[in-house]
This record gives structure tokens, sequence and C-alpha cells, in this order.
């Protein structure tokens, strides 16, 4: 009985619903999976009063051979297939190339491997990994310990799923977005994949845009892009974000930090030696490198971190991957790159606990006003407004209380919850001299380093000026 | 076995390899790190043809359990602590990979050799001027000192 029944279920699941999008329309059918591209050509062809030698059909930036079995095209329940009518009707030489899928042939995974790793290089396997997306220009990959790749996936981030996905990579053309665009060569490389304007190809779709671009001889090129494989496609305009640094660890690299290798997916800094990360380690790395704010706003990329052996340029570019955070942290991260593009633009900050609006306001104007809760305050002490010189900033009865070193940077935000009053920061904490971050001190010397990220000025906490020889040799301890 | 931490699980790495292959002159005291493994104790020997040769030294590495996120706390302990114009009399060493530059890709081993290297390069015997002051006033802890780091070349 019970075999009975799951044997039913499984002739359900056979039934693949997909989408044919013709020049004119978009009809829905429901297929076998192990059904070939020439029985879609008999279905589709007298719906759309055709022959089916008339019809070509394109998926993910290749023409589909007729003798192509749907199953090994990972095609999802309602992907889209692109019928278009052949043009001239000149046999084509069959090649190998262009006639098999592209999706799921790209091998993402040769991040250099450290030299002693390198005999355990991995030769691919599988008849539907045609290319292997390979960074690096060394491609060689044969070896006599061969490992089986069973299927290949890229990582993602997906907004309708809210995580970190397994995705598949699509082409569209990059003028007129149409799906029914063939490529004239795989991209070999995740520049080929993320750079524009790399990969040429042929603009299949009827309307008048793309032939303009061909009567005047410019190429058409590929547009790639990633959908999540882990929901059903919403339409051709539900995409997901390619996480290019976490990589299947084929080659099985040690993580740096846990020292443990992780079979799955690792995160690979974007450095010359490819350093290698296991996905729990990289959250907790970024987790303590937010908690003391030491990531680094980028002029190009943004609030971002580099690889932590210290690697020249190693910064992450797509800061998408720090949505491996939780929620909770994501939104601090946020708040703090927020923060810090404003700190760095000139803004500045309102210091009223529980608001820390950031405001651009004219450089020559002394008196601001927070838009968010009106706190009407002095540009240079962040005190409340005043007229004439700036006061002294009222720390006396703390000088004699031997705290810390570890300065932090108290929270000038919207964590309402958990904020201490104005008066207890204004008591407890001393603006750093350079950015006016208010800073604790919880013992230690008195040598303070700002530990924002952007500033770094060393002060003394004592004289609130740069620190010197002097204080170090005066009160370096208090 | 009993389910360990991952900062546990990397210690318990870190002291195999040390144990099995360790850098010359550097041995770890392996039954002391067996009652606690956030709290190592390790041998150093001076290497030979520098100031240090034939003596002996002992360091203490103080883990948290945020390790290798947060960087262990290093001090030279017991009755010879190295003259060096980096070391102070009370053990604290001035070297910027124990603070701000350290790396969760950094380890015990690495710590021990950039230690080794600091001895060795090492060509007059003296203590930090400020000796006297920073050990009569300084907080235990060594982490909670900002450095200016003296300069590397001696």
């Amino acid at each position: 009985m019970l075999q009975l029944l799951s044997s039913k279920k499984h002739i359900i699941e056979n039934i693949l619903r997909i989408y044919i999008k013709t020049s004119g329309n978009t009809l829905c059918i429901d297929i076998d999976p192990k059904y070939d591209i020439r029985q879609i050509k008999n279905i589709v062809a007298p719906k759309i009063g055709l022959e089916p030698d008339e019809l070509k059909v394109i998926f993910a930036g290749k023409e589909l051979a007729d003798n192509i079995v749907i199953e090994d095209c990972d095609l999802g329940e309602q992907s889209i297939l692109h019928v278009v009518k052949v043009k001239e009707k000149v046999p084509k030489k069959i090649n190998d190339y262009g006639m098999k899928p592209l999706c799921e042939i790209l091998d993402d995974s040769m991040f250099s491997p450290i030299s002693e790793s390198r005999n355990n290089s991995i030769s691919v396997e599988a008849n539907d990994v045609a290319h292997i997306l390979n960074n690096d220009t060394d491609a060689n990959i044969t070896s006599n310990q061969q490992v089986l790749v069973k299927k290949i996936h890229f990582y993602v981030y997906c907004p309708t799923c809210k995580g970190l996905k397994q995705g598949k990579l699509r082409v569209r053309c990059n003028f007129c977005k149409s799906g029914a665009f063939t490529v004239h060569s795989d991209p070999q490389n995740w520049t080929h994949v993320l750079e524009n304007k790399q990969i040429t190809g042929t603009c299949e779709n009827d309307t008048q845009f793309c032939e303009d671009i061909l009567q005047n001889r410019e190429p058409t090129f590929a547009e790639f892009y990633f959908k999540c494989s882990e929901h059903i496609s919403l339409g051709e305009n539900d995409q997901a974000v390619p996480l290019y640094l976490i990589r299947p660890n084929l080659k099985q690299i040690q993580c740096l930090a846990c020292l443990d290798i992780s079979y799955d997916a690792v995160f690979v800094f974007p450095c010359q030696n490819d350093h290698v990360m296991c996905l729990d380690c990289f959250k907790q790395y970024c987790m303590s490198k937010l908690t003391e704010r030491q990531f680094w706003q980028h002029p190009e990329y943004g609030y971002t971190l580099a690889c932590p052996n210290g690697c020249a340029d190693s910064f992450i570019k797509e800061i998408h991957h720090f949505r491996l955070l939780d929620d909770q942290n994501y939104d601090r991260y946020h708040r703090f790159a927020t923060e810090e593009f404003v700190l760095q633009s000139g803004g500045l900050l309102c210091p009223q606990p529980g608001c820390g609006m950031g405001i651009l306001a004219d450089t020559d104007c002394k008196r601001i006003t927070c838009q968010g809760c009106k706190y009407v305050f002095c540009r240079l002490c962040l005190q409340g407004y005043h007229i004439g010189e700036c006061g002294p900033i009222e720390n006396d009865d703390l000088n004699n209380q031997s705290t810390s070193c570890e300065s932090e940077l108290s929270c000038n935000n919207g964590n309402n919850g958990e904020i201490a009053s104005r008066t207890t920061i204004k008591i407890m904490t001393k603006p750093c001299p350079s950015c006016k971050t208010p800073t604790e001190r919880d013992g230690g010397c008195m040598h303070m380093i700002c530990t924002r990220a952007g500033c770094k000025f060393h002060w003394c906490w004592v004289c609130q000026t740069e620190w010197t020889t002097e204080c170090m040799g005066d009160h370096w301890f208090g | 076995m009993t389910c360990l931490s991952p900062s546990e699980r990397r210690l318990q790495k870190e002291l195999m390899s040390l144990i099995k292959d360790p850098p010359p002159g550097v041995s770890v005291d392996a039954d002391q790190v067996e009652q606690n493994l956030f709290l190592w104790t390790i041998h150093m020997e001076g290497a030979s043809g520098t100031l240090y040769e034939g003596e002996r030294f002992q360091l203490q590495f103080k883990f948290s359990n945020k390790y290798p996120f947060d960087s262990p706390e290093v001090t030279f302990t017991g009755s010879n602590i190295p003259v060096h114009p980096h070391i102070y009399s009370n053990g604290h060493i001035c070297l910027s990979i124990l603070t701000d530059d350290w790396s969760p890709a950094l380890s015990v081993q690495s710590v021990c050799l950039s230690i080794v290297s600091m001895l060795s390069s090492c060509k007059e015997k003296h203590r930090p001027p400020d000796n006297a002051f920073y050990v009569k006033t300084c907080n235990k802890n060594p982490k909670k000192t900002k450095w200016w780091y003296h300069d590397d070349s001696v």
C-alpha cells in the first residue's frame, strides 16, 4: 500500500509546467521531463501555426538541439523556453558547440589551490558539464586523481527566499533584455559573467531594436544574470544576486580560522592567494569586525572588509556577501555603513541619544537642527547650541576613576531600548578630538585610538588632544 | 566525546600540530594545557648564534572563547624575562600582531616564530626606555595598553 502511494506520487512529480515564449505570446504547457526538444517543437508548432522544422528553441543563451532531453537542462517549474522562427532555411552544420545547454555547465570552483593541495585537482566528468569557469588562467586540471563532480551550483542571495541559496545562470540580450538570445561562446570566468560586454551573441528577438543594432554592425552582447534554483520562478524579473566569492569546496581547502575542512560551500577572499574561510567563520569574522567598527568605507565598493591575512587589494566588492549575517546584524551593518558614509562625506550624526540621524549641512553653518528629533546643537562641540566659544566639556568627576582603554563607540543611534541617557554619555565619555565620536574608556592606558575604522585618531584621554611622547612620559597610565 | 566549541576545536588542532611538529627551540607544556585548553605555557630557547643563546624562557598564552577572532593575551612568565628593547620586565611584549595587527589567520605557532625572530634580531640587550614607569602603572592585561610600536629595526 505504501509503495503504491509513493509510486503514484512519483508520477505526479513528473509533470513539469513550463512557459513557451514566442514573438507574440506566451503559452503554458505541461510536459514530461523525459520529453526531448523535438517533442516540444511538435507540441508548440501547431499552436502557433508553424511547422516544427521552422522552430528554434532557445534556453539560457543556447539553441537546444532536437535530441536534448528536458530533464538534462535543469529547467525548473515555470521556467521559460523561448521559441523563435528560423530565419534562413540554410541547414546548419551541427557542431558540438552551441547545441548543448549552457545552464549549470560552469564550474566556478577553481580557486587556485595553495600549492600543496595542487595534486588534488579536479577533473570534471559529466555530460552536461561542458566548460569550466576558471578565474585562473592555469587550466591544468587533469590528474590521475579524478573526482566526479555531481552537480555544480552557483550561490546567490535570493531576495524572495531571503537567504543564501543555490543559483542558476541565465542569459539575455543586453540591449532589448529578451531571453531569445544565443551566445557565440560560453563564459570562461567570472569576469565574463559579471562585467558588461564580454561575450557576443545573436539576439533572436523580432523587435526592431536589435535589428537596428545589427544594421549598424554593432555586435550584440550577452547579459548574464542569476535565478534562485530553490523556489518556483516568479517570472523574468525574479533575479538573485550572485555571491561569487562563495564556492563549493571541491579542493577541500582548510578554513584559515577553524582549520576544519568543510565539504560544502566556503568563502574565498578576493586576494591573490585565494584564502579560504568556512561560512560559519566568515560570519564570525564579519560580526567581530562589525562590533569593533573595523569595516572599511571603500570609495567604490562601500562598507566592506578585506582578507584577514592583510593581502593587498583584497576588499570584498559585492557587499551582498554580508547578507550572510543574520537580520539583526545585517541591520547593524547597514546602520554603521550609513553613519560612516555620512561622517566621511563631511556630515554629522545627531548627538541626541536614540536619534543619531545623519545630517549633511553647509560646513560654515554652526547651528545645526536635526530634521529627525528637532534637537538644535553646535556643530563643533555637539552640545546644545550656544553663542560664542564652545565651553569645556564637563568630566571632572571622572578623572580619578580608573576605567578603560578599549574605547567604544557609544550607540548614538536608534537603538531605543538599551541606550544610555544623554547624561550618562556625557559623564562616561569624551569625544574623539578628531571626529567627535563619544568614546568610553574602560580601563588601561590614557592612549586612545579612535575605534572608528575611518578615523583611527591617536589621542590622549587626559589632554583631549593628539597623543604625544610627552603624554606617554607624563601620564601614560594616568 | 563531548561537543567542542569552535575555539576549542581550533585550539585542539593547533595543540596537536605544535606537539607533532614544533618550530625549533619551541615546545608546549602539554600536561598543563590538558588541565585548561585556554591557558598554555610554552617553553622557548634562545636561538644559537644570538644574544639569547643558552637562555630558556616561558611564554603564557591566554585565549578567550572568541579565539581566533580575538587575539590571545601573550606574556613572558617565570623567573627569566628576556632583556629586550620591546619586552617589559613584567613580561609584557610590545608586538603589533598581538593587538592591532592580529588576524584569525595567525596562530600560536606564528606568534612564537615572530617572538623568536624578534629576539634573534636584537643587537643590544636592554629594557624599553619607559620600563620602570610602565611596569609600575600598567594594567595586568597587556591588551589594555595601546602601544606606539617601537622602531622595528631593533
